[in-house]
């Protein structure tokens, strides 16, 4: 039955990656992973220790990511790996070491490209009682580091990466998958949530280097408990600026949006009844900040 | 995999026990792009992961057809009057026709066929209607080649929807050894009333599957393909079945549509399929083509081998050696590693 990953026994972990087997199920989705590198294994066992895992599959599933070598050579030769979700991606082939952003990149696509029940919109959501915060911003620009910072002050992580918006009622579902850092932003985080909350630093990678901040237990736990929208942020780091916060009406928001999802052609007038319905139920502004404080501030000040 | 997974596909075995087992199957449909084909023919009680991953591969080819029904009625606009007769080709027949080979299908461009005499003027409606050579291809040695040897011009994308059409003025390459009698196919085309445009008679519509299938290329995507043959000899009527050796024979399509019979034949136990076909390639007749193409469609051991093999006949087939060498000769100088990788993500 399925259970936190750390009570397995690493062998059958390893066995069941090689196998194809093991699966990891979170909010809405369940993953079948396979690859039998034990850098993979070592970055699973640390950073997602505490995610529901099991060692055979329990349904049918379209997220199916396999890692390994580019070709025969690289299994022995300046090994490397590459994500295979099971259609083309552009992905480059990878030093082994650098399986874990291999891994994180491969699932992000599949997610991306496979989810068709939920619109996925490219943001980062936390949420508290009263409602959630979707920050959508282009990359390097600031999201990951913000949403990191909401989370350390108490917020439920929701995602890092996908807002996943329900075609019905446009309220959000949560994916907890740890938060991915890159250059800058990782001592800036790393000040704020402790050093044992983030994984080993993966230096040179075609992203600059990259670390991944953990998730809390009780937000995995709660992976099934989805919020509406009361605020949808478009933060913009710039260094030196002083803070600054424009509204936005909904139809402002609603056409930044829509270039954020990966599926709003696909899904047609669904997708635009939802993203409708999340923009006309929340406020939104878009936000410029010199520091992550100036910015927690803003956003308490806005009522987040 | 087993080939027995294509009768998994279309729905006339049931599948496999077990979630891993069947998670397999499904990537192997999707993979092969035939997920969508499946679904539709998959009537079963469901798991939910299951019935999820059907729904999705209904809404994807739902996208396609969508966008393609827009795309024909803008060709069709940009031909009205011209007295052009464009016979719209594979996938975009299939939807506009509704047949059963064309549910749950993906299609991501547009195929037409003019007379040649009409390409020229097809061409320029076209391009005053917006769309434009394609950046791949623009160059003078693509234009040349495709304008010279090629049975299509160079694709056209449209300038601000990105959708592709592809003109062609016959149905295989000047070049190639095999060529059917496109006129004649041509002069019994049917009006599509909802589009303004043609497609191929039924039968016809098989002929051209089974021609592009096996006397035309390497077999690109073999699974789709012999699946849809036989989604295509399905929707058959029993006079175009009965007439289909006569007509494949009166086209000059012997031997493709016998091949495609052997195929369904062998595949899906199709008897009717295998009768006709011995009418038209005898049963000892190619049988090294015949199991290299069951081999590239299973991904077996024997594919590397059997992917050569049609490799090089697509090739052979395609053009004389005079033409192929300084053809491949060119490609190879310009190929750069990693030119290939794609530049944008995938379509979901």
């Amino acid at each position: 039955m399925s259970a936190p990953l750390q009570q397995f026994d690493s062998k059958d972990l390893k066995q069941a990656l090689k196998a194809g087997t093991f699966t990891m199920s979170l909010g809405p989705f369940a993953h079948l992973v396979s690859g039998s590198s034990d850098a993979l294994l070592d970055f699973l066992e640390d950073t997602y220790r505490d995610y529901n895992v099991d060692l055979q599959p329990r349904d049918v599933t379209e997220i199916v990511l396999s890692l390994k070598a580019p070709n025969f050579v690289r299994r022995f030769v300046r090994r490397q790996i590459t994500p295979d979700p099971g259609f083309d991606v552009p992905a480059v082939p990878l030093p082994l070491r650098m399986a874990p952003l291999a891994f994180e990149m491969g699932l992000n696509l599949s997610v991306a490209l496979k989810c068709c029940r939920l619109m996925t919109i490219h943001a980062g959501v936390v949420a508290d009682e009263k409602g959630a915060i979707v920050m959508s911003a282009a990359s390097g620009g600031g999201k990951s580091t913000l949403t990191a910072a909401l989370m350390a002050e108490g917020y439920r992580l929701f995602s890092d990466e996908f807002a996943l918006v329900d075609l019905e009622n446009a309220s959000l579902h949560p994916y907890p998958r740890p938060i991915s850092l890159k250059q800058q932003s990782i001592p800036v985080v790393r000040d704020i949530v402790g050093s044992d909350q983030i994984s080993d630093l993966i230096t040179g990678t075609p992203k600059g280097d990259i670390a991944y901040c953990r998730v809390k237990k009780s937000d995995l736990s709660a992976d099934n408990q989805t919020s509406h929208a009361k605020l949808i942020l478009f933060p913009r780091f710039e260094e030196g600026v002083s803070p600054v916060a424009r509204m936005l009406n909904p139809a402002e928001a609603i056409m930044r949006l829509i270039p954020a999802s990966t599926n709003y052609n696909l899904l047609g007038e669904p997708a635009f009844n939802a993203v409708v319905k999340l923009a006309r139920n929340a406020r939104a502004y878009e936000i410029s900040y010199g520091s992550t404080a100036q910015s927690l501030r803003l956003i308490s000040e806005l009522g987040g | 995999m087993d080939l027995q997974v294509l009768k998994i596909i279309v729905g006339d075995k049931p599948l496999p026990e077990g979630f891993l087992r069947q998670t397999e199957v499904i990537k192997f449909a999707d993979t092969n792009h035939v997920l969508g084909q499946m679904a539709h023919q998959y009537r079963r009680e469901k798991s939910p992961g299951l019935a999820d991953a059907f729904k999705n591969a209904k809404l994807r080819s739902r996208h396609d057809h969508i966008m393609l029904h827009f795309e024909m009625e803008r060709v069709a606009r940009a031909l009205t009057n011209s007295g052009i007769k464009a016979v719209v080709l594979k996938g975009g027949a299939y939807v506009a026709r509704g047949l059963t080979a064309s549910r749950g299908r993906r299609v991501s461009d547009l195929d037409i066929l003019v007379a040649s005499d009409q390409l020229d003027v097809t061409e320029k409606l076209l391009e005053a209607a917006g769309w434009a050579t394609d950046e791949q291809t623009d160059n003078p040695y693509d234009q040349q080649y495709y304008r010279e040897h090629m049975h299509e011009l160079p694709p056209l994308r449209h300038k601000t929807r990105g959708t592709i059409v592809d003109v062609h003025h016959s149905l295989l390459p000047k070049t190639a050894r095999h060529q059917v009698n496109v006129s004649e196919m041509m002069s019994c085309a049917e009006h599509l009333d909802e589009e303004g445009l043609w497609s191929f008679q039924m039968m016809d519509i098989f002929i051209h599957s089974a021609v592009h299938a096996f006397v035309d290329g390497q077999l690109d995507v073999p699974v789709r393909t012999l699946v849809e043959l036989n989604l295509l000899f399905a929707d058959l009527s029993d006079t175009d079945r009965d007439g289909i050796v006569d007509r494949a024979k009166a086209l000059g399509a012997t031997k493709a549509v016998g091949l495609a019979l052997w195929s369904i034949g062998r595949l899906f136990a199709h008897n009717q399929a295998r009768e006709s076909s011995i009418r038209l390639v005898p049963a000892h007749r190619h049988l090294p083509l015949k199991y290299a193409l069951l081999s590239k469609a299973a991904d077996n051991a024997f594919s590397p081998m059997a992917k050569a093999f049609l490799y090089v006949r697509g090739h052979f087939l395609r053009m004389p050696f005079y033409l192929l060498v300084p053809h491949l000769v060119r490609k190879a100088v310009r190929w750069r590693p990693g030119q290939n990788l794609p530049h944008e993500l995938p379509t979901p």
